[in-house]
């Protein structure tokens, strides 16, 4: 039987889609090898400490869980159509993440790198723009803040409209 | 009806609370809770609203006994 190009491995169907524990790059990366697979990116996307006024002490992340979930195994499904991936996964963090700790991963596996990079991008792109996701920045004066919100409908006028910095590869 | 807010809409409103409400439509929910609380209209007007899960328009007519999730702008990654 030749199988489905949509069809993923177990690693991706049993995956929660969003996490109130630490995220497992390493064993999620472990599970992500396939046979017809040459490529495999694993992006993580990492709580950071930049802020030159006040030191981010730690980040909380809060989600409509149900909306979140769904939402993500859309774009996830919507990337396999588009892109002729081996395997696709996502996981997002919820509540308290520390600076370095992941607060999200997407691998994805296909045939060449190329194919491999620009799912990956497309997915965490959507993610960010589109999931019902949201930080608040705990600072270490006990201060906090609600922020990097996707303010795309300001340029789109449609808050169901986006800016993505992932684009069409121009041929 | 059942409210529920996230993010920064939960330095406005409760996280849950319930409301009475004779709005017929979202667009009439979000001008009652605009005047409840004048301070949250720069963020509600940003808002997308979601009736039992599912993204909804401004016209989409409400229950009283519906469960709506107020969504600001995405900021996770």
């Amino acid at each position: 039987m030749i199988p489905s190009p949509l069809s993923r491995p177990a690693v991706a169907a049993d995956l929660p889609f969003l996490s109130a524990e630490p995220l497992d790059l390493v064993g999620l990366l472990a599970k992500s090898h396939h046979p017809e697979a040459g490529a495999v990116v694993l992006f993580s996307g990492e709580v950071r400490d930049n802020d030159p006024q006040t030191d981010v002490d730690y980040l909380e992340y809060e989600a409509q869980e149900a909306m979140a979930a769904k939402s993500i195994k859309q774009i996830l499904d919507d990337a396999c159509e588009k892109f002729p991936l081996k395997i696709a996964l996502a996981q997002h963090r919820v509540g308290k993440v520390g600076v370095s700790e992941s607060a999200v991963v997407v691998i994805t596996a296909s045939p060449h790198r190329a194919e491999a990079y620009s799912a990956n991008r497309y997915i965490i792109d959507r993610i960010k723009h589109e999931s019902p996701i949201w930080k608040c920045e705990y600072f270490k004066d006990g201060t906090k803040e609600w922020g990097g919100n996707c303010n795309c409908q300001k340029i789109t006028g449609d808050a169901n409209k986006h800016v993505y910095e992932w684009t069409e590869e121009k041929k | 009806m059942t409210i529920e807010v996230f993010a920064v809409l939960k330095d406005y409103f409760q996280k849950e609370f319930q409301l009475q409400s004779s709005a017929k439509n979202i667009s009439e929910l979000k001008l009652q809770l605009t005047r409840q609380n004048p301070e949250a209209a720069n963020v509600l007007d940003l808002c997308r609203f979601a009736v039992h899960d599912e993204f909804v328009d401004q016209n989409f007519s409400i229950n009283p006994n519906d469960t709506i999730s107020v969504i600001p702008p995405s900021s996770g990654g």
